[in-house]
């Protein structure tokens, strides 16, 4: 029973985590139409100058605010620099350029910091061994805690700004209606590069809390983050922030779960087939994912 | 500005001495560079062939797939377990390898290709990146070798072609290694050119942008595709034969098996020009010129092991490549192929032949 | 006193031109129609004043040329789109599509919205329903209502009859004409339901292939017999 509250105490945390950066992936595809392949680099290169800024002496918490700033102004300046004109040209070819930029912000993060075994990064909650809640047995962290609190909060935050405020409705009807909505004088191109801006600014977010876990960053980071956050969001329906969040939730749940109580066949080795393989399935069942609303045809 | 007559003896005149030009340049490396340089062509027409494969489902499906170093894989786990636990001749592994992955690919291909929608990317990288996890298994070590990869994969008689004579050791394997990847590549483009020509080829492209008709089409549209993408897959295992069978080994961490194969094809593809056949041609060879002349700058300076990415010593010819895509696709979306093009268009037009009534 | 003036109008969609200079006024209060068959143009004309596609000539709008302004800037100076099938925002709620109407201004719009409750009573019944959900009329009233939000002082409205039954394209239209006569709200209207629109308009532009081939008052265009002949079923 208490390896069970583990799995899904440890589990949730984790999985807020992708649902993190999976509302990224689900914010920008809803207003932009686009999948942005380099959500996990961006994240991943905004964590490296959280890092830096940390080690420039300012206080973590802080210097987490600002890489997400930074974050926010990578992911806007990135949509209306190259994105935007890429667009106009061949739709198609956006996803190939955010592979590139996957590719590019990998090879700089590498370049600029180059030590193979990585470099320590601080923990956003506290962090020593005793430093846990004890709740019907099993372990629950402070920082395990911590992360799920922040990343909720953030979540949050988000549906706030998507469901009250006036620059939120102006997303929703772009991501609604594109066309009506420059009818209305929405001015579309700020919508676009806000959504991309909100998402790389979560990922900095989602790969600070990844960064404290860990205790160890690389540029490595957060490739199987993003692996987890794309099922994620293809689960929970590419439209649907909340489905994104749920479907998060669930594969940071499932994942801990399947490798626990399956180890011989599943373990630490194969956890992360177990988000991949819920992609096929997913698309098998219902593409349009769990709360996706998308129009999906059969051909 | 010269402008010449299709059919004309001047437009013989100029194919000729291409096709020349093209048969002098591919006879020149294996016979007069060193080893290394004809080592170098070998593994890019392997490169070239991949890219290919790559090419033809973006063509038919109009989707992009990042999933086929996983067929590359299973085209070089294939060949190596044949040959080295099985003792097949290396030249049915090609067959095998291509049925595999034809059952494979289709097999993946089939729920995403009948939905709309942007989902290959999603799937094939679902793909991908399970592909090494998988290999590396506890539970299919038996099979895969786990980590380690399978090595020593050996054959010890070259076969002697006729026109050259017998290949003895090192040298001897780098020639044929070029050589079989010459005709791999040759059988790859003609395949790829039969499908473009071929009337099911160039409904499939008319009927792609325009889903009222596929929608009135039906089912078949779907099973064309899946079956184009089942040939794709093949292609590139083929390409992974090549590989296993050039080097000897393969792992799960090789260059090409992993998630970062993927993208290199794609690179390659779309900066030599997508949609084109002769655009991955042309980017291999850039890709390979590159890697080459990159390959001693900043080795020490980077050097990120990620066990699942496989990013082992990265070559900067990997970056360049990527910030060409970037400028390509801003300012020449249809890649090399499409940008000489416009430039010989310029130099030499080719009026058609009149079409007479009589 | 002269509101809109576009002189030259052209535009074109990739290299097939559709706009082969077209010469449109709308004076303040007056209720403007332009007729013509599928394919003149008309649709394309209201996107080139209201900036949503690249056009050239010229468009004098209250003083200043808008030709090269951009879409937003022009909802701004207070003309308004009602675009060709609506273009709801199904995703929003009745009462979001009003509150995004009024993007542009930075007041209060909440007496706005009671307006357009009691003008349109059928949408503050829906009013937290999914846009989507309405029927084309509901639709079609929002989409009226929406443009209207952001208190424009040209509205143009691209076939609101269309797809619509009589009776609800007659109880829009009685809607547009009393804003027209008792707002003095200039209305420039898209519409191939002739007969309807000659009885609203005060005066009417023909449209054939990017054209302007005849214009006048709603009189003289209806009782010239070449154009009933050709355009209003004799």
């Amino acid at each position: 029973m208490e390896r069970l509250l583990q799995y899904v105490f440890d589990g949730l945390s984790f999985g807020a985590i992708y649902a993190l950066l999976a509302l990224g992936l689900v914010v920008v595809f809803r207003g932009t139409g686009h999948l942005n392949f380099a959500q996990g680099e961006m994240a991943m290169f905004c964590t490296f100058i959280i890092w830096q800024i940390n080690e420039w002496s300012v206080p973590l918490v802080f210097a987490v605010l600002i890489g997400m700033l930074f974050g926010f102004l990578l992911g806007a300046g990135t949509e209306a620099t190259v994105i935007r004109s890429v667009a106009k040209k061949s739709p198609g070819g956006v996803f190939v350029v955010s592979i590139a930029l996957f590719l590019g912000l990998n090879s700089l993060a590498s370049m600029i910091w180059d030590r193979s075994e990585g470099y320590t990064m601080k923990s956003l909650f506290p962090n020593k061994p005793e430093d846990f809640v004890r709740i019907l047995g099993a372990e629950w962290r402070y920082k395990y805690i911590g992360v799920l609190i922040v990343a909720l909060a953030l979540m949050g935050m988000l549906f706030l700004l998507f469901s009250k405020t006036k620059f939120g409705l102006a997303m929703r009807s772009v991501a609604s209606n594109p066309e009506s909505a420059r009818l209305v004088g929405v001015p579309s191109g700020l919508v676009l590069a806000a959504s991309w801006g909100i998402a790389a600014s979560m990922g900095a977010l989602s790969g600070a809390l990844v960064g404290g876990i860990n205790g160890q960053i690389t540029p490595s980071l957060m490739f199987t983050v993003f692996i987890y956050a794309s099922a994620a969001a293809t689960l929970g329906g590419l439209d649907s922030p909340g489905g994104a969040v749920i479907a998060g939730l669930l594969i940071g749940v499932g994942e801990q779960l399947a490798a626990g109580f399956a180890p011989g066949w599943i373990g630490q080795d194969l956890k992360l087939s177990v988000a991949l393989i819920s992609i096929f399935v997913v698309l098998l069942v219902k593409p349009s994912g769990l709360f996706g609303s998308l129009k999906v045809e059969r051909v | 500005m010269l402008n010449i007559k299709e059919g004309s003896v001047t437009h013989w005149a100029i194919r000729v001495v291409g096709a020349l030009l093209l048969v002098a340049f591919i006879v020149y490396i294996p016979t007069q560079s060193e080893t290394a340089r004809i080592g170098q062509f070998a593994s890019g027409f392997t490169l070239i062939i991949a890219a290919m494969s790559l090419n033809l489902v973006l063509g038919y499906t109009g989707q992009i797939s990042i999933g086929h170093s996983a067929f590359f894989g299973i085209g070089g786990y294939t060949a190596a377990i044949l040959i080295r636990d099985h003792g097949w001749s290396p030249g049915y592994t090609f067959y095998a390898a291509a049925v595999i992955a034809f059952v494979v690919g289709c097999l993946i291909a089939l729920p995403v290709l009948r939905i709309r929608g942007a989902y290959l990317a999603l799937v094939t990288l679902a793909v991908a990146v399970l592909f090494p996890t998988l290999l590396r298994w506890r539970k299919l070590e038996w099979l895969t070798s786990g980590a380690q990869g399978i090595d020593s994969v050996k054959y010890d008689e070259l076969p002697v072609w006729p026109i050259l004579g017998e290949l003895k050791g090192r040298d001897g394997r780098a020639v044929f290694a070029y050589w079989l990847g010459l005709l791999v590549l040759v059988v790859t483009f003609l395949i790829c050119r039969g499908l473009v020509k071929s009337r099911v080829g160039r409904s499939l492209v008319a009927i792609r942008d325009n889903e009222t008709a596929a929608a009135v089409m039906g089912v078949n549209i779907t099973r064309t595709k899946v079956i184009i993408f089942g040939i794709s897959a093949s292609l590139c295992a083929l390409a992974g034969v090549l590989s296993t069978l050039s080097s000897g080994v393969v792992t799960p961490d090789g260059q090409y098996v992993t998630l970062l194969g993927s993208i290199i094809f794609l690179l390659i593809m779309v900066v030599g020009g997508a949609g084109t056949l002769s655009g991955p041609i042309v980017g291999g060879l850039v890709y390979v010129w590159l890697d080459n002349t990159t390959r001693g700058i900043g080795t020490d300076s980077k050097g990120i092991v990620g066990y699942i990415f496989g990013w082992t010593d990265q070559s900067p010819a990997t970056l360049i490549l990527g910030l060409a895509l970037i400028v390509i696709m801003l300012f020449a979306p249809t890649g090399l192929v499409g940008l000489i093009r416009k430039i010989s268009r310029r130099i030499v037009t080719v009026t058609p032949r009149a079409i007479t009534t009589e | 006193m002269s509101l809109l003036k576009a002189t030259g109008l052209r535009a074109s969609y990739g290299q097939v031109d559709v706009l082969l200079g077209i010469d449109i006024e709308v004076n303040e209060g007056e209720m403007v129609v332009v007729l013509g068959a599928n394919g003149a143009g008309k649709t394309t004309t209201m996107r080139a004043i209201s900036g949503t596609i690249p056009r050239s000539g010229s468009v004098m709008y209250d003083g200043h040329d808008i030709v090269s302004q951009s879409a937003e800037s022009i909802v701004r100076s207070g003309i308004a789109h009602v675009p060709q099938g609506r273009g709801t925002f199904s995703e929003l709620t009745v009462e979001e599509n009003l509150r995004i109407g009024a993007y542009v201004r930075k007041d209060s719009i909440e007496s706005d919205i009671d307006r357009w409750y009691k003008t349109f009573p059928r949408l503050e019944e829906r009013k937290n329903q999914r846009a989507g959900s309405l029927s084309g009329g509901e639709q079609q009233m929002l989409a009226i209502a929406r443009a209207l939000m952001s208190r424009p002082r040209l509205l143009l409205c691209d076939e609101p009859s269309l797809g619509l039954a009589p009776l609800i394209t007659q109880e829009l239209f009685t809607v547009l004409k009393s804003l027209n006569q008792q707002d003095g709200l200039s209305v420039l209207l898209v519409e191939q339901n002739a007969n309807l629109a000659l009885k609203v308009a005060s005066k009417v532009y023909l449209l054939e292939t990017g054209q302007v081939v005849a214009s006048g008052t709603a009189e003289a265009i209806a009782g010239d017999e070449r154009i009933r002949k050709a355009y209003l079923g004799g």
